[in-house]
C-alpha cells in the first residue's frame, strides 16, 4: 500500500487578470452560448437518421428549428453570438454550385475562416473565436445510394456517420509551423503534377488552400492586436496586445519559440480544426508542451505560475478537448514530466470545464498519481478521468498497431484511443443497437417453436452477423465517397500521411491506420433479457417466448408480476457469475465477430463497450425482457442498468472485469458517489487511488467519477437560474458539462443513475 | 475442503468503516446483547426471520394464497404476517415476484464465504484491507470464524474481528491466533447503565478485554481498536465517555491502537419496520458537530492522548 502524499501544495490563485478572463468564459457558457445539440433522440441512438446525416448545424439551410434543439452539455468550441453567417449566400459553393470534391471543400473552409471576425477580448492573452461551423455553410450529403444503405441498416439496428473523432499528431506542426507545412504540401503538389496523377494534385491544391486560409487567419489576428495596441492607453492592456500581435505575427508560419506561443498555436491549430465541426481529441499535452516549458522557465521568460494561467485561458476556450497526460514513452520508461504536474494545477486552479485524461499505468510517477486523486477528490468532476495505458497499447497491438508506435497511443475522446496523427479512428458516431438482434433471434425462436436456449443463442449470433455485416456495408458505400463528401483536411495537415500521399486521412491510406469502431447500445440489458429469459421460460417454463414478446410489445401493461419475475432474476453487475457468465459470453460475441468483419480499407472493425447518450432515449428504445419499463433508460455502457447494482460499487467493479476489455475499443466504469460516500473514509483521494490500481491491474479500461450532491442537482433542474447551479461541472460519459447548459432529459436521466451513497 | 456452516446474514463489499484499509464485511447471525440503539435488528435472533420490504411490495396476494396455514394477509397497510403461526416454510417468499419478501439468516460453508472474500482481494492489495467478522457476535460463530481467518490468512489476507466482547474468552483464544485486528466495542463501563441500556452486566466484557491486552503485552502480535457508538441520550453522555477515557487510559492505552467513536444514525429504521418491531432510539436525536466537539473536549480533559481518538459516521450538519 503506498500512502498518498498530503504535503502537495496546493494553493494555486488565479491572478486578477486571469479571473477576468474566468468570468468572460463563465458567463459565455452558463448563457448556453457553448452549447452543442442534437436535434432527434433517433440520432443518438442509432448515430444515423435519414434527415440529420449526423451532425447538428445550429444555423444554416440544415439546421432544426430551435426549439427541437436539445442541448447535450456547454462543450462546443464554438461561441454561439445568435447570428447567422453573415455571407451565406457568397459561399463559393453556393456561388458556383456544390462539387463533392477536395477544392470546392477547401475553398468553402477558407470562405468560412475569412468570414470569421477576429475577436481579441480585454485581459486576454490567448486569443481566437469562432461563431460559425462547416456544417452552418457547406452541404454534407453522402448521397442516394448512401442513404438508402442508410435505411436498411436502421431498420436491422445500426447507423453510423463518419465524420472526425480522430486525433491529429500536433508535434507535426508544433515543430514545422504552418510555413513549414504548407512547405511540403508545395513539394508533394509538384511531385504529384509531374507524375500526372490529378486527383491528388486536386486533393493537394485543396489542401494549400486550407492551409494558407490558417496563416492568413493567424496574420489577420497578429494585425488586429497590433491595431488595438496602438490605440490602447492602459500600460498593462497594451502589453497583452503587443504581445498577441507578436506571436501572431510570428506563429502565423514560423514553429513557436516560446511557451505562450505554443500554447496560442495549440489555440488556433484546435479552434480551425474543431471549425470544421467535429470532436477530435488532440494527444499528449504534457509531451507537447514539456520542452517549451523548460526551456521558458530555465531562461527566465515565464514563472510558474504563468505557465498555469496561459494553459487555463486555453482550457477556457477551446471546451470539448480531450487531452492525456502520463503514460509511456518509446522505451517503456514513465513520460510524465512536469508538465504534467503544471497542466494538473492548472485545472486545479480554475476548476471549470476540461476533458483530460491521465494515462495510469503501474510505473507512473506515483507523486503525479496521487495528485490527481487528490484533484479528482477535490473537485469532484472526474478531471482527469482515469484511463489504463498499457491496456490501451495492448488493444492497439491487437488491432495491428506496429510495436515500435503503439506507445504513442493517446485518449482521443470520451472513451476510444487513437495514435495521434496516424490512424483515422472512425470511433463514436456509428451505433449498434443490440437490442434489434435480439428481437429478430425471439422472433425466430418464436416461429422456430425452439425448446432450448443455446439454438436462442445462436438465432441471436446470426442475427448479430447480419446487423454488422449490414453496418459493414453501409459504412463501406460512405468510406467510397467520404474524402470528397467530407474530407479532414483540417487535421490531415498534421497527420503523417496525407501531404506525402496526396490522399486525406479518410481516404484509402490517407494514414496507416484506419479502423471502423462502433458503439453497442444495451449490452447489460440484452445479457439480463437473456438470462431472465433463460430461467423463466426455458428453465422453469412460466412463460413462453411468445407471451414475453407480446408483454413487452405491451410496455408490460397488466402484466406488473410478470415483469416483477423478469426484473428480478440476477442482474449483471453484481458479480453474480451465472448472469455475468452469459454478459461475458454475449461480448465474446461481439468482439469476434467484428474482429472478423473488414472495411474496404483492409481493416477491422472493433466493439466499443460505451455509447455516449443512446441509452435515455426512451422514445426509441421499447420495454424489454429484464423488466425495463419502455420510459425507463437503458443501461449506461458497460455499466447495470440503474437501480439493478445491489451489491456495492467493488461489485460492479468485478462485473466489468470479467468482460474481456482488450478485445474492446474502450468502455468506462461511470461512478456516481454522494459526498456521504466518504463519511468516515479519512483519505479521498486514497480511495480514488487504491480502486484506481486495483480495478485497473485487472484489466479495465477507464473510470469517471463524480462526486456529487444529488439533492443539490435535482434542485439545479428545477432552479436552473440560481446562480449557485451555473458551475456545477459533472462527467456525464466522456465528455464533461456545466449540470444546467444539458436538456431536461439528460438532466433527469443523470440523477436517476446508479449513486453509491454507501458501500 | 471444510463444509463446517456459519450462519450470516449479509455481506458487504467495500466497506471503510469495519477496521483498516477496504474491506469484505460478513455479518454473522445472533448476539448475546440487546442494545436500545442496535443498528441490525436482524442480526440479534439466532434464527431465520421474515423480512418484508414494503418498497419493493405490489400487493399482488400471492403470498397469502401460497400460506397453508393463513400465517400471511394482505391488508391495506401492507402484507401482514403472524409470526407465532408461521412455521418458517418459505413458499410467500418463494411466489413473491418482487422479492419483497425473504428470510433474514443463511447458512454459507466456510469455503463458499471465502470464495466470496477472497473475490477483492486486488483491492485490498491496493487498500491494505482484507475481512472483517462482524454481526451480530462473531465469536458465538467462533469455530466457524476461526476456520475462515486461517483460509485468509493462507493467502495472506487481513482479518479483523468485530466484537462485543460478551462471550467466555475460549472463543477469543480459538479465534486470536488468526486475527489482525480486534475491533473492541465498549459502549459503557458504568454496570448499571450496561444493564439499563444491554439488558445484561458489562463484567465479562470488561475482563475479556483486560485479559486481551494483558495478552497483547505478552507478544500476541494483533492491532487493537476500541469502538464506542456515539448515542444521543445513551452512550453519548459528557459522564459515560469520560469513564471510559478513563478506563482505557488506565487500564489500555498501551496495547490500543485508537479509539473509534461510530455516530449514531437512523439509516436503520426501516429494518425494524421489515421485521414488526419497535425501535427505543426512533426519535433520538442526531449528533451535530457541537456534540462532536464537546465529546473531544471531555476526553480531552481526561488527558486522552488524541491522536487517537477517531470520530468515523455521520454528523447531522
Amino acid at each position: 500500500m503506498s500512502k498518498i502524499r498530503n504535503d502537495y501544495k496546493v494553493d494555486f490563485v488565479p491572478g486578477e487578470r486571469l479571473k477576468k478572463v474566468i468570468d468572460y468564459n463563465q458567463e459565455l457558457a452558463y448563457t448556453g452560448k457553448r452549447n452543442l445539440y442534437t436535434a432527434d433522440t433517433t440520432q443518438l441512438v442509432y448515430h444515423w437518421t435519414d434527415k440529420s446525416n449526423g451532425v447538428v448545424p445550429r444555423t444554416g439551410e440544415w439546421s432544426y428549428p430551435p426549439e427541437m434543439n436539445l442541448s447535450l452539455g456547454d462543450h462546443g468550441c464554438r461561441v454561439d453570438n445568435g447570428q447567422d453567417f453573415p455571407r451565406y449566400d457568397e459561399v463559393p459553393s453556393h456561388v458556383k454550385g456544390y462539387e463533392a470534391t477536395p477544392e470546392s471543400w477547401a475553398e468553402d473552409y477558407s470562405f468560412l475562416l475569412e468570414n470569421t471576425p477576429v475577436s481579441i477580448n480585454p485581459y486576454e492573452s490567448i486569443v481566437g473565436e469562432f461563431h460559425w461551423e462547416m456544417n452552418e455553410v457547406r452541404k454534407y450529403y453522402f448521397g442516394d445510394h448512401v442513404h438508402e444503405l442508410g435505411r436498411e441498416v436502421r431498420k436491422l439496428g445500426a447507423g453510423g456517420t463518419s465524420h472526425g473523432h480522430t486525433c491529429p499528431d500536433f508535434n507535426i506542426g508544433l515543430t514545422q509551423g504552418w510555413g513549414g507545412i504548407l512547405k511540403r504540401i508545395e513539394e508533394s503538389l509538384k511531385l504529384y503534377e509531374r507524375l500526372e496523377q490529378a486527383e491528388k494534385v486536386g486533393y493537394l491544391r485543396g489542401l494549400k488552400i486550407v492551409c494558407q486560409a490558417i496563416i492568413d487567419y493567424i496574420k489577420k489576428y497578429a494585425d488586429a492586436a497590433a491595431k488595438l495596441a496602438e490605440e490602447e492607453k492602459d500600460a498593462e492592456q497594451k502589453a497583452l496586445y503587443e504581445l498577441i500581435a507578436s506571436d501572431c505575427a510570428y506563429i502565423a508560419e514560423n514553429p513557436p519559440a516560446t511557451y505562450h506561443q505554443a500554447i496560442q498555436w495549440l489555440q488556433f491549430a484546435i479552434m480551425t480544426d474543431r471549425i470544421v465541426g467535429h470532436g477530435n481529441g488532440y494527444g499528449r499535452l504534457d509531451l507537447y508542451l514539456n520542452d517549451f516549458y523548460q526551456k521558458d522557465i530555465k531562461e527566465g521568460r515565464i514563472t510558474r505560475q504563468d505557465a498555469r494561467e496561459y494553459l487555463a485561458e486555453m482550457f477556457l476556450k477551446i471546451r470539448g478537448q480531450h487531452f492525456s497526460i502520463g503514460g509511456r514513452l518509446k522505451d517503456g520508461s514513465d513520460a510524465s514530466n512536469e508538465m504534467s504536474f503544471v497542466i494538473l494545477e492548472s485545472y486545479d486552479m480554475i476548476d471549470d470545464y476540461n476533458n483530460l485524461f491521465l494515462m495510469w499505468h503501474k510505473d507512473i510517477d506515483p507523486k503525479l498519481m496521487d495528485y490527481a486523486c487528490d484533484v479528482l477528490a477535490r473537485h469532484g468532476a472526474s478531471v482527469p478521468s482515469m484511463a489504463n495505458y498499457d491496456l490501451l497499447v495492448d488493444c492497439q497491438l491487437r488491432s495491428g498497431v506496429d510495436p515500435d508506435i503503439a506507445w504513442n497511443v493517446a485518449v482521443s475522446g470520451c472513451q476510444w484511443f487513437c495514435l495521434p496523427g496516424r490512424e483515422y479512428c472512425d470511433q463514436d458516431v456509428n451505433a449498434l443497437v443490440l437490442l434489434d438482434p435480439m428481437w429478430r433471434a425471439i422472433d425466430r425462436g418464436i416461429e422456430e417453436n425452439i425448446t432450448d436456449f443455446e439454438r436462442l443463442m445462436e438465432l441471436f449470433t446470426e442475427e448479430f452477423k447480419n446487423t454488422s455485416e449490414a453496418l459493414r456495408v453501409f459504412k463501406d458505400a460512405q468510406y467510397d465517397v467520404l474524402d470528397k463528401v467530407w474530407p479532414e483536411m483540417a487535421t490531415s495537415l498534421n497527420c503523417h500521411g496525407p501531404i506525402e500521399r496526396g490522399v486525406d486521412m479518410t481516404g484509402a491510406r490517407g494514414v496507416d491506420y484506419q479502423y471502423t469502431s462502433t458503439n453497442i447500445l444495451g449490452i447489460p440489458n440484452v445479457a439480463d433479457s437473456l438470462f431472465a429469459i433463460k430461467k423463466l421460460v426455458f428453465e422453469e417454463g412460466a412463460y413462453t417466448l411468445a407471451e414475453v414478446r407480446k408483454a413487452t410489445d405491451e410496455n408490460w401493461k397488466d402484466n406488473e408480476v410478470m415483469r416483477q419475475r423478469f426484473l428480478r432474476q440476477n442482474k449483471f453487475g453484481n458479480d453474480i457469475d451465472d448472469v455475468d457468465e452469459l454478459c461475458v459470453r454475449i461480448c465474446d460475441i461481439i468482439a469476434d465477430i467484428l474482429d472478423a468483419t473488414k472495411n474496404n480499407r483492409g481493416q477491422q472493425y472493433r466493439a466499443s463497450l460505451f455509447q455516449f447518450q443512446g441509452h435515455t432515449c426512451t422514445d426509441v428504445l421499447p420495454a424489454t425482457p429484464d423488466g425495463r419499463l419502455a420510459e425507463e433508460p437503458l443501461a449506461h455502457g458497460c455499466n447495470p442498468t440503474a437501480g439493478r447494482n445491489v451489491n456495492g460499487l467493488l461489485a460492479t467493479a468485478n462485473s466489468v472485469t470479467k468482460i474481456k476489455n482488450y478485445k474492446f475499443q474502450g468502455g468506462s466504469l461511470q461512478v456516481e458517489l454522494q459526498p456521504k460516500f466518504f463519511d468516515g473514509k479519512e483519505n479521498i483521494g486514497q480511495y480514488i487511488k487504491n480502486f484506481t490500481e486495483a480495478f485497473f491491474a485487472r484489466g479495465a479500461f477507464q473510470i469517471n467519477l463524480n462526486i456529487i450532491d444529488l439533492e443539490k442537482l435535482k434542485d439545479a433542474i428545477d432552479d436552473p437560474n440560481n446562480p449557485e447551479y451555473r458551475n456545477i461541472i459533472v462527467k456525464v460519459t466522456g465528455y464533461t458539462t456545466r449540470f444546467i447548459c444539458m436538456a431536461k432529459p439528460f438532466q433527469i436521466e443523470f440523477v436517476g443513475r446508479n449513486n453509491y451513497e454507501s458501500i | 475442503m471444510n463444509s463446517s456452516e456459519g450462519f450470516i446474514f449479509d455481506i458487504y463489499r467495500g466497506t471503510t468503516h469495519d477496521g483498516p484499509g477496504m474491506r469484505t464485511t460478513v455479518f454473522f447471525k445472533g448476539c448475546p446483547l440487546h442494545c436500545a440503539w442496535c443498528h441490525n435488528p436482524e442480526s440479534i435472533s439466532l434464527n431465520q426471520q421474515i423480512w418484508w420490504e414494503q418498497m419493493q411490495c405490489i400487493g399482488c396476494g400471492e403470498c397469502e394464497k401460497a400460506c397453508s396455514l393463513s400465517a400471511v394477509k394482505l391488508t391495506e397497510t401492507g402484507v401482514k404476517f403472524d409470526r407465532d403461526k408461521c412455521v418458517l416454510c418459505g413458499g410467500c417468499a418463494k411466489v413473491c415476484p418482487t422479492k419483497a419478501i425473504s428470510f433474514v439468516g443463511r447458512n454459507v460453508t466456510v469455503d463458499a464465504l471465502f470464495k466470496e472474500v477472497k473475490k477483492y482481494q486486488a483491492y485490498y492489495k491496493t487498500y491494505g484491507g482484507g475481512v472483517t467478522a462482524s454481526g451480530g457476535e462473531p465469536l458465538l460463530q467462533h469455530t466457524f470464524v476461526k476456520n475462515l481467518f486461517e483460509l485468509a490468512h493462507e493467502e495472506g489476507i487481513h482479518t479483523a474481528l468485530d466484537t462485543s466482547g460478551a462471550v467466555s474468552f475460549d472463543a477469543f483464544e480459538e479465534v486470536l491466533p488468526f486475527t489482525d485486528c480486534v475491533l473492541y466495542d465498549i459502549k459503557t463501563v458504568d454496570k448499571n447503565l450496561h444493564k439499563e441500556y444491554i439488558g445484561s452486566d458489562n463484567k465479562l466484557i470488561l475482563d475479556n478485554i483486560l485479559k486481551i491486552a494483558e495478552n497483547i503485552r505478552n507478544g500476541e502480535k494483533y492491532e487493537l481498536w476500541i469502538r464506542t457508538p456515539l448515542i444521543p441520550l445513551f452512550t453519548a453522555s459528557e459522564q459515560n465517555i469520560s469513564e471510559i477515557a478513563v478506563f482505557i487510559k488506565e487500564n489500555l492505552m498501551d496495547v490500543i491502537s485508537r479509539w473509534e467513536m461510530c455516530t449514531f444514525n437512523k439509516a436503520c429504521l426501516n429494518k425494524y419496520e421489515r421485521l414488526d418491531l419497535n425501535w427505543k432510539c426512533k426519535d433520538a436525536p442526531v449528533i451535530r458537530s457541537s456534540d462532536i466537539e464537546n465529546i473531544k473536549k471531555t476526553v480531552e480533559n481526561t488527558g486522552f492522548d488524541m491522536n487517537k481518538l477517531v470520530i468515523s459516521g455521520l454528523i447531522a450538519d
